[in-house]
């Protein structure tokens, strides 16, 4: 009897640390366009991320230099003139889905979600709200949520501030795979 | 038996707990994600001072230049520190394909016309620590006729640079380059050169120094292995100032060859920097 309940919290414990979902390929863009100017926005393919269905939480984390633009001296400058990239390579996210449970999602809820980004180094507290519906076996999260440049120290130069907005908008949608 | 059992049971869940808890989903992450990343160009445009670097338009991208080079400076007064006798060269390129540029010119210096391609090898990343890249320029001389040169044909109206670009950006400030350089010079002009070299070998050397994000120091040199003692024409070291704004890069420079083409400076670099007799210049660039 003990032997079948040791065997049995041992099975539980390992469950409930296996549900996890994970992508390697989430995509997050932004866009710091001003109208009558050239857009100034990128795409990143390479996104990866993870989220616990257990509690909620998620981290993800992106590789600035993965960001890509349509003008490719653009890229060249945000990632040698703002970015510093070779110093700051990456960018992390790492937060949770408040009351978050999985069992609730039927086709797709919504759920708060509270975080710290780092970009360069410095953290931003994330307050913004993040849909999840089911594909299938997968999970795909959608979210979206402005910053400004100057949350993380980058600095803008009078001759370019016209051309770059103020508040930049943040989009991101993440596939999730059960991770096995 | 049931002391050690709970013992072992106990130890069991510690042992999950634990495992748990250490759980770090960031630092999970960290182990996962992997990145072949590019290094960042090596400099911010397509010639380092004369020299070709291994910077290359990208698809789709056009660039116009203007390079301008005056005077010799030790002209003086008679023209104005050298604003008569100037050397203006423009040039369009462009890239249809990803890391392939093609470029047409016409320079006032011996009424020049060439065509370039450069095209990328191998990109200096996380994987291989250099930039290679190639450079082939063909150029025509409009300039000479049948009253210079009496016997004149078609064929020697052209030259040839072949260039092998191998740079590397080795920290944020500092990239280097060296350019193996194979030349071909259909006419040989005894009366300056000396003795005919149609086939010269070189090696270029250039580097840059950022002082700011968007200002450098740049200079490069350029040793011609084939030229004669009684040879006119001196090797060509130039030095300059980038300044970046955005669209456009602005060169500022001296140097003793007033010709931009390849081999114009490299074969035909009439001034020299030990008698001050050097020209001033600056090449402007503009990205559409």
């Amino acid at each position: 009897m003990k032997n079948i309940l040791l065997l049995g919290i041992l099975l539980i414990a390992y469950t409930v640390k296996a549900q996890k979902y994970f992508t390697k390929t989430g995509f997050t863009e932004f866009k710091a366009s001003v109208e009558a100017f050239e857009p100034v926005e990128a795409k990143n393919n390479s996104t990866t991320v993870i989220l616990d269905t257990e509690n909620g939480e998620i981290a993800s984390l992106l590789f600035i230099k993965a960001f890509n633009f349509r003008v490719a001296l653009m890229q060249e400058h945000f990632n040698e003139n703002y970015m510093d990239s070779n110093e700051h390579p990456k960018a992390t996210f790492k937060g949770k889905l408040l009351d978050f449970n999985y069992k609730s999602i039927e086709n797709s809820k919504t759920f708060k979600l509270q975080g710290v980004l780092t970009i360069k180094g410095k953290p931003k507290t994330i307050d913004t709200t993040a849909t999840l519906s089911k594909n299938g076996e997968n999970l795909i999260l959608e979210s979206n949520f402005n910053v400004s440049p100057s949350d993380f120290d980058i600095e803008i130069p009078n001759v370019v501030r016209k051309k770059i907005a103020e508040t930049v908008d943040v989009n991101l949608s993440y596939e999730l795979v059960k991770k096995s | 038996m049931i002391k050690i059992k709970n013992i072992i049971f106990i130890l069991t869940m510690v042992g999950n707990f634990i495992c748990f808890s250490q759980d770090d989903l960031l630092a999970e992450l960290e182990s996962e994600a992997e990145y072949t990343s590019y290094e960042l160009p090596a400099f911010k445009t397509m010639t380092i001072v004369n020299l070709q670097s291994t910077k290359i338009a990208a698809k789709k991208e056009f660039y116009f230049f203007v390079s301008h080079r005056f005077g010799s400076v030790k002209d003086g007064f008679e023209t104005l520190f050298g604003l008569d006798n100037a050397n203006t060269k423009i040039q369009f390129v462009y890239s249809f394909f990803e890391g392939v540029q093609f470029s047409l010119s016409r320079e006032s210096w011996r009424q020049t016309y060439s065509g370039s391609v450069k095209y990328n090898i191998v990109k200096q990343s996380s994987e291989f620590g250099l930039n290679l890249v190639g450079f082939h320029i063909a150029n025509i001389n409009a300039e000479i006729n049948e009253d210079l040169f009496p016997e004149l044909e078609t064929s020697d109206r052209w030259s040839f640079a072949h260039q092998l670009l191998i740079s590397r950006r080795f920290s944020e400030k500092f990239s280097f380059q060296l350019a193996p350089t194979y030349i071909r010079e259909n006419l040989q002009d005894l009366r300056a050169v000396a003795e005919a070299n149609y086939n010269q070998f070189a090696l270029g050397g250039g580097g840059r120094f950022k002082l700011s994000k968007r200002i450098s120091i740049n200079a490069d040199y350029v040793y011609n292995f084939s030229r004669d003692g009684n040879n006119i024409y001196n090797n060509p070291l130039s030095i300059g100032v980038d300044i970046e704004t955005g669209g456009h890069v602005f060169q500022i420079l001296f140097s003793n060859a007033q010709s931009t083409n390849e081999p114009g400076f490299i074969s035909n670099a009439g001034g020299d920097w030990s008698e001050g007799d050097i020209f001033f210049g600056f090449n402007i660039v503009r990205v559409f």
